[in-house]
């Protein structure tokens, strides 16, 4: 499918780019400080049809972060007020309230001089970033990055959406029945479509950098009784990007349907075959959270002690990737969840091996992090929103692929369990622990399908629970991307599924979350 | 700029023939954050930032033409900077798409509605000096604090104010404050590290223990370094406020008229919320009235006033939480949909409670506890907790493994404490926290623990 149109940068705004550029003097009234304004809109509109209802929302978000960077500390400024004389008095009033700010006499400065361009692009090596910029642009010349598409999600309007469900909600009820789930027992069902158009805006003294993502997705739920099942497709981009196809719902059923019987896993130690958003949670929840380098500057990762040590925490099978620039997922036609061009820090994105064979590599940061460790600057500074703090986040984090296909795996398995629906996850960076919900399991024996399926001892999710290193010394095997042939593989990232993060409890935000197929055993499950 | 006002919206929205009724809302949020490292041992701030918001959105509800009994809704933020005739007739537009049972907002209230305490008025006053007066007891308290490593601490206040403006020409104002802080220390010894995060939100300033935070967290940092992992079995646990929050305001959902009307799991009158039970009886109520409660408030949404209502006795559900849309669509007459939970103490202490099994597990923290609001299961990996045994006369710290449960299973053997305590939780974005004012600790009974 050939991608043939990019999303481009708002007409309405570009007076507002045009104007914030004129802040920096303001912002960077010392010297010495390192000044820069980060800008957002997303509009979102989400439509859905359940058995009773058909609904829609739209809702909207803009501001504008002011931000100085002191050498000591990270000042924010943010405002949805974005008439230019009320954001110049802000801005006015900001500088002369961090040049008020009290210094700690003991405090250890730490100047950031702003990059070049040259400087920032010196990791880069995606060319779907790259072909955007050209040849090195000068210092505040405008470039804009947007994610490719087909058919314009924009364009799709509220009735053809509408009308998309409704057929879609069909094809769930007439599935259901065919399987044997009579409208009965069908409880609740609903299809749900959503569109966030996300704009941003990074500005310092040598940059002026936009994008646009469309951030595309159809959510499928069913249930009967308290059980439930759910389906979800979507990524950056068209609406190509959302084809349900009758096989994925009736996968949906089918396990709804098991569910119905599931039995009570008794805890213990299982041989287990994950699969790709599973793997995607292991990854995360292991040495993604802990290589986030503002944990690590907060003296709350052992990643960081360990990374200097050189001590092994996995095995040969323990490579883990963090990578924002996934611009075309898996074999599919659209971006992954986790991707964008450049963080809200203005810094552009590229893959970093997170922990190689088992060895820890350097973290990922966000600014002040990577000043405070003295590591290279790299894509993570996320926030929730503009109204939010900016922390060191994942994007797209996932283990590398492996050798094998799923047939290969499945027979390496030989008796255990499937495990494909993740139920949430929590990190635990300096004791080492894990946590991975598991929505359910379904039973193998001889290396096939039993069709028997399996809850935690309580009815409800299993939790897959250890040390770390443990954890990741246990992977038997990998799959391959495509892992359903034998041919090589011609896609070059793992599938990335469209996930949130929450930073421990709070702060949330979208991120990709998939990789391959992968064999772990004596696996603790509860 | 801002090139119309909510009385422009308002008229405008008078205007659309379709239009049937609305609710327009205008918040204002106003934030301070900062974030404190150890730097050489001193506190550093790492970041410091302010934030200021304005909006406004209107839920719509239009009437549909040949449609008896159905009505359209769309629930829109407006942009005021763009032009309100194009946003409101593409809102009417969307909405004239979309398909409801139809029903009617409530009459505008006929007495004036009670002043509630759902703010701190300091805070409301001067947020940056409300910050400023927290990171100083944050300074005192790490002075204070001795014994393990400080390595972080966020402190965040905001401050909620909300219009309410109804097309029956009811209008509603009500503030609320946000205060959430945390400390995070570690520990290290015999060739082990670890650390303990506290994390405590409030309404009121003054409500948030900092001092508490602070020396919890260091305590239990130490305690880290004592800590075994758990043998499979099944036993009784002790769980505190912060559990029963999450847990009871999930759960509360069964009693809600959209899970009755979308048939979704949930209890009818007379039935009983836990199956089977034999220990202490839940008795439980919603309180929107509750003095600096999570989700205090004198009306919600549609604009029904909101009372306390007891929705548990003894066990027995006595009472739905029936919105005004779900109230009308099943015949019901509307209650109290919003408010924070509140249960009725035990009699018994905790040390009673601890001693009431000959080995009790009481969880200090879970690790990320998901409750499944529709079966009623729960379970988490357990972060830290101590093994009581009755017969050793020991208390073993413990950590890792996982705990599964169910409301429906393990509290049907329910002990509550008679110790109360009020908590708050929220989730940034949404309108409402969850709050809890009740036992600060249940004994459940007979829960799956794997090692």
């Amino acid at each position: 499918m050939d991608l043939d149109q990019r999303a481009g940068f708002s007409s309405d705004l570009q007076p507002l780019r045009s104007f914030l550029p004129t802040l920096l003097p303001v912002l960077g009234k010392k010297g010495d400080w390192y000044p820069s304004i980060w800008f957002e809109r997303k509009s979102n509109r989400s439509m859905s049809v359940n058995l009773k209802q058909t609904q829609v929302s739209d809702s909207f978000s803009s501001g504008v972060v002011l931000r100085i960077y002191d050498g000591y500390t990270l000042h924010e400024q943010a405002s949805d007020d974005l008439e230019p004389s009320r954001l110049r008095q802000l801005a006015e009033e900001f500088a002369a309230r961090v040049q008020g700010a009290k210094i700690h006499a003991q405090a250890i400065s730490r100047p950031y001089p702003c990059p070049s361009w040259r400087e920032r692009l010196k990791q880069v090596t995606e060319k779907e970033i790259l072909d955007q910029i050209g040849s090195l642009p000068a210092a505040n010349q405008e470039v804009h990055f947007g994610v490719r598409f087909q058919k314009d999600p924009r364009g799709l309007t509220v009735e053809e959406a509408t009308v998309e469900l409704k057929a879609l909600l069909k094809r769930i009820l007439a599935i259901a029945s065919e399987e044997g789930l009579p409208a009965q027992e069908l409880s609740y069902a609903l299809a749900r479509y959503s569109l966030a158009e996300e704009e941003s805006l990074f500005i310092d003294s040598s940059v002026n950098i936009s994008q646009t993502l469309l951030r595309v997705a159809v959510t499928l739920v069913t249930m009967s009784g308290a059980n439930r099942s759910i389906h979800r497709v979507g990524g950056l981009g068209g609406v190509e990007s959302l084809a349900v196809h009758d096989s994925e719902i009736l996968e949906m059923i089918s396990d709804l349907k098991a569910l119905k019987n599931a039995q009570r896993l008794a805890p213990g130690k299982y041989r287990v075959l994950f699969g790709p958003e599973l793997s995607g949670v292991i990854a995360h929840e292991a040495f993604g959270h802990a290589q986030e380098g503002d944990t690590c500057a907060r003296g709350r990762s052992r990643a960081w002690e360990l990374h200097q040590s050189g001590e092994k925490v996995g095995n040969q099978n323990a490579t883990i990737v963090n990578n924002p620039a996934i611009f075309k997922n898996a074999d599919r036609n659209h971006a992954a969840w986790g991707s964008y061009y450049f963080d809200e820090e203005g810094w552009f994105s590229s893959e970093q091996v997170l922990l190689k064979e088992g060895v820890l590599q350097s973290p990922m940061t966000n600014l002040t992090s990577a000043l405070r460790l003295g590591v290279p600057r790299t894509s993570n500074g996320k926030r929730e929103t503009w109204a939010n703090g900016v922390y060191t986040r994942q994007t797209n984090t996932y283990f590398s692929p492996g050798p094998y296909t799923l047939a290969d795996l499945m027979k390496k398995l030989g008796d255990g369990f499937v495990a494909t629906q993740a139920a949430g996850g929590m990190e635990d960076p300096k004791g080492m622990g894990i946590q991975v919900g598991l929505g359910w399991l379904r039973e193998v024996k001889d290396g096939a399908l039993t069709g028997r399926v399996f809850r935690g001892a309580a009815g409800g999710d299993i939790q897959l629970t250890g040390y770390v290193p443990d954890v990741l010394n246990s992977i038997v095997a990998k799959s391959k991307i495509e892992a359903e042939s034998e041919a090589p593989d011609t896609a070059r990232f793992p599938l990335n599924d469209s996930g949130g993060c929450g930073k421990y409890h709070k702060e949330f935000v979208n991120a990709g979350c998939g990789g391959p197929w992968m064999l772990l055993e004596n696996v603790t499950l509860g | 700029m801002a090139n119309w006002d909510l009385e422009a919206l308002k008229a405008s929205l008078r205007q659309q023939t379709e239009v049937k009724d609305w609710v327009v809302v205008q918040d204002s949020v106003r934030r301070c954050e900062r974030y404190f490292l150890s730097e050489s041992g001193n506190l550093a701030t790492d970041q410091d930032r302010d934030s200021r918001q304005l909006s406004v959105s209107a839920r719509i509800f239009v009437k549909l033409a040949g449609k008896l009994g159905r009505q359209g809704e769309i629930q829109k933020r407006f942009i005021q900077s763009r032009p309100l005739e194009p946003q409101v007739r593409a809102a009417v537009e969307s909405a004239l798409l979309t398909d409801h049972q139809a029903w009617s907002l409530p009459a505008k209230p006929a007495s004036p509605l009670p002043e509630l305490q759902s703010f701190d008025p300091a805070i409301a006053e001067d947020i940056h000096g409300a910050m400023n007066k927290l990171t100083g007891k944050i300074h005192q308290a790490l002075a204070q604090t001795s014994g393990a490593q400080f390595n972080s601490s966020e402190l965040f206040v905001s401050l909620h104010e909300r219009e309410l403006h109804y097309s029956t020409g009811f209008v509603h104002r009500a503030k609320q404050t946000r205060v959430y802080g945390e400390a995070a220390f570690s520990a290290q010894g015999r060739g082990i590290s670890d650390e303990y995060l506290e994390t405590r939100w409030s309404v009121m300033g003054d409500d948030l223990p900092i001092a508490e935070i602070f020396t919890e967290a260091s305590k239990r940092a130490q305690m880290m370094l004592e800590v075994k992992k758990p043998a499979t079995a099944n036993l009784a646990v002790l769980v505190d406020s912060e559990v029963l929050l999450t847990l009871f305001n999930g759960h509360l959902s069964q009693l809600s008229g959209a899970n009755r009307y979308h048939d979704l799991p949930h209890l009818k009158l007379g039935e009983p919320l836990i199956p089977s039970a034999y220990g202490d009886l839940i008795t439980l109520s919603l309180d929107p009235s509750l003095e600096g409660g999570a989700d205090t408030v004198a009306v919600s949404g549609d604009g029904t006033p909101q009372m306390k209502r007891v929705l548990v006795k003894e066990n027995c559900v006595v009472d739905l939480m029936l919105d005004q849309q779900h109230a009308q669509y099943l015949g019901e007459k509307a209650s109290v949909c919003r408010g924070s939970v509140v249960v009725e103490p035990g009699t018994r202490s905790k040390a009673e409670l601890l001693s009431a099994a000959p080995r009790v597990l009481e969880i200090l923290q879970f690790s990320g506890l998901f409750a499944d609001e529709h079966s009623g299961t729960f379970s988490s990996e357990i972060r830290l907790a101590i093994l009581h045994d009755r017969e050793t006369g020991t208390s073993t710290p413990i950590k890792g493994g996982s705990l599964s449960g169910s409301i429906n299973e393990n509290f049907r053997g329910l002990g509550l404490s008679k110790e109360v305590v009020k908590r708050s939780h929220f989730e940034s974005g949404s309108p409402a926290g969850s709050g809890y004012h009740g036992p600060a600790w249940a004994l459940l009974s007979d829960v799956s623990i794997t090692g």
